[in-house]
């Protein structure tokens, strides 16, 4: 009799599948927004893998990881609307982009977002009427002018957005990869999932199919356009896992302090900055190491109690 | 001159809360714990049916105020919640009313917040960029918050605009096929709005801790000043008790 495959895979599975599905100078794709959701544990795995010249894309809202990736000296060019922490900017961001060794491309929250839709739906662009005034499109590479065939009026299209591979983080899933988002924003990871070549996700926990089932109108990302699905509890550390656990805001100001010290080039910055990737980074072989270097789990209980009683 | 009573970030969160009309339709954007005071505080007095929609989630209601409003702490309870795949919907639907904050305002109330100095491809400055910047295309007003008013944010001219104002002022912004524009823009120290024939920026009130010398030096273009420039009302007892014991429990607007 033969058996279902399942999508389920160990962490130390990793490596390989980002050896066969990303190359250097692909387009990667990040789920969440902002501190939330973010594929950050798939992220320090890609950075470990020392991919170079990568292009990357996100929802509209991206910090950290992104900031991390360009730190690490993982990333060539950008597609991201807005990229910055929200009380502050991204410095390893600013400080490759103002030098030149990073090209963050003048794009917007509906070039992207029409970009990742077109190319869920097969097509080669989307439409857009709504930019006017703005000087963003007139420096968009996705964006061209167009004629609308039916009534001969201009308009912009937005170039097709086909990541070659998608890292996501949600809360829950199945062994076959049924992917289910307890949080209430999910911003662009459906679109994402259904854009992209390959798709991989970590979920703070695994659960059975008979519980999928039961609650079908839940699952957020069905298993045809999941490739991989891997257990990592606290998967997004340091960004926010609703409702599970909520945002280290002072691991991520800590990182970021660290990164604006180099970026000022003040005395120990970089040394600052190359010990931080090393500590969260480099070091950790697994999870559990991981956990055990930002604060173990006395300090994680602290963001799951925050998240509980919001 | 009574003794001010609230702090920069409360009167500017009441005074655009004064602006927002019952049964309404408006979003607050990023790092926007002011506008979404301000939306908060309207809703609990003279505005109950304003609704709160167009960036994915429709009437949040957060327990109390946070630095950042687009994720769960503020939006984990809400009426509905949707996704990046609607945002085409409601982007040329358009709002009655939404905000925005610059690293760089001009006199037409253009927003730059992408570089400042050299190019977009070469820039001296790169700043964070902008997620949705269609909604002055197609909304009916918008309203521009800001956390500081130096020389350094009010200049003659953006470098690069993110989000239009009046572009360069009457002819311009009337080719543009751009509807509504900027109202207001509020800082720490003043009110300001447009001279409806020049469409350029002018001072409408300053706060009672500043005046309007303050206001002009630490404004990189010249301000259009008329005489006996009033100072900025201050919020009522009843608007400051519940911007803090039902808004702003946590004191964010205080800390500002």
């Amino acid at each position: 009799m033969s058996t279902r495959k399942q999508k389920l895979i160990q962490a130390s599975e990793i490596p390989s599948l980002l050896a066969d599905w990303l190359s250097d100078g692909d387009l990667l794709a990040l789920g969440g927004l902002f501190k939330q959701g973010r594929p950050c544990a798939l992220v320090r795995d890609v950075i470990r893998s020392g991919k170079k010249n990568l292009n990357l894309v996100s929802s509209p809202g991206s910090g950290y990881d992104v900031d991390l990736m360009i730190a690490a000296g993982c990333v060539a060019e950008t597609y991201l609307p807005a990229v910055t922490l929200e009380d502050r900017m991204c410095p390893s961001f600013r400080n490759a982009v103002e030098t030149g060794t990073v090209q963050a491309h003048c794009v917007d929250a509906l070039s992207v977002v029409g970009g990742l839709l077109a190319s869920a739906n097969g097509v080669p662009f989307q439409p857009v009427v709504a930019w006017k005034g703005s000087d963003v499109p007139k420096h968009n590479p996705l964006v061209a002018t167009i004629v609308c065939p039916f009534t001969g009026n201009e308009l912009f299209a937005t170039k097709a957005i086909k990541p070659k591979l998608t890292l996501l983080h949600a809360q829950e899933a199945d062994c076959y990869g049924n992917i289910r988002h307890l949080a209430t924003m999910t911003y662009a990871d459906k679109m994402m999932a259904r854009a992209s070549e390959r798709v991989i996700v970590s979920v703070d926990r695994i659960v059975s199919t008979e519980d999928i089932v039961a609650r079908s109108r839940e699952t957020s990302i069905p298993c045809t356009y999941v490739d991989a699905v891997v257990e990592i509890p606290y998967g997004a550390h340091p960004t926010g896992s609703f409702p599970l656990y909520s945002i280290d805001e002072d691991h991520i100001a800590s990182y970021a302090s660290a990164a604006e010290a180099k970026r000022r080039g003040k005395e120990g910055g970089a040394e600052a900055l190359q010990a931080y990737l090393e500590r969260h980074i480099f070091s950790p072989h697994d999870n559990g190491m991981y956990i055990d270097a930002v604060g173990g789990k006395p300090h994680l209980s602290k963001l799951e109690k925050e998240a509980e009683n919001l | 001159m009574s003794e001010p009573n609230c702090h920069a970030a409360e009167i500017q969160a009441v005074v655009l809360a004064r602006e927002l009309q019952d049964g309404e339709m408006g979003a607050a954007g990023a790092s926007a714990a002011i506008p979404m005071a301000a939306i908060m505080l309207a809703r609990k007095t003279h505005a109950p049916n304003i609704e709160i929609a167009g960036e994915m989630f429709v009437n949040p209601r957060p327990k109390q105020l946070w630095d950042s409003m687009l994720d769960d702490r503020a939006l984990g309870s809400c009426e509905a919640a949707e996704t990046f795949l609607e945002l085409f919907g409601h982007s040329h639907r358009g709002l009655d009313f939404f905000f925005h904050n610059g690293m760089q305002i001009d006199r037409y109330g253009n927003i730059n917040l992408h570089f400042i100095g050299g190019s977009i491809d070469k820039p001296k400055m790169r700043g964070p960029g902008a997620a949705n910047i269609s909604y002055a295309g197609t909304s009916k007003r918008f309203y521009i918050c800001t956390h500081a008013h130096s020389t350094r944010t009010f200049v003659p001219k953006v470098d690069f605009i993110t989000s239009p104002g009046y572009l360069n002022g009457p002819e311009s912004f009337g080719k543009s096929g751009l509807k509504g524009g900027p109202k207001l823009c509020v800082t720490p120290l003043a009110v300001m709005d447009f001279e409806p024939e020049t469409l350029r920026m002018r001072l409408k009130s300053v706060h009672p801790w500043s005046s309007v010398e303050e206001v002009a030096a630490n404004t990189g273009f010249d301000l259009i000043i008329q005489e006996n420039v009033p100072t900025t009302d201050l919020p009522t007892m009843e608007e400051l008790r519940i911007l803090r014991e039902e808004v702003d429990t946590r004191g964010i607007l205080r800390k500002v």
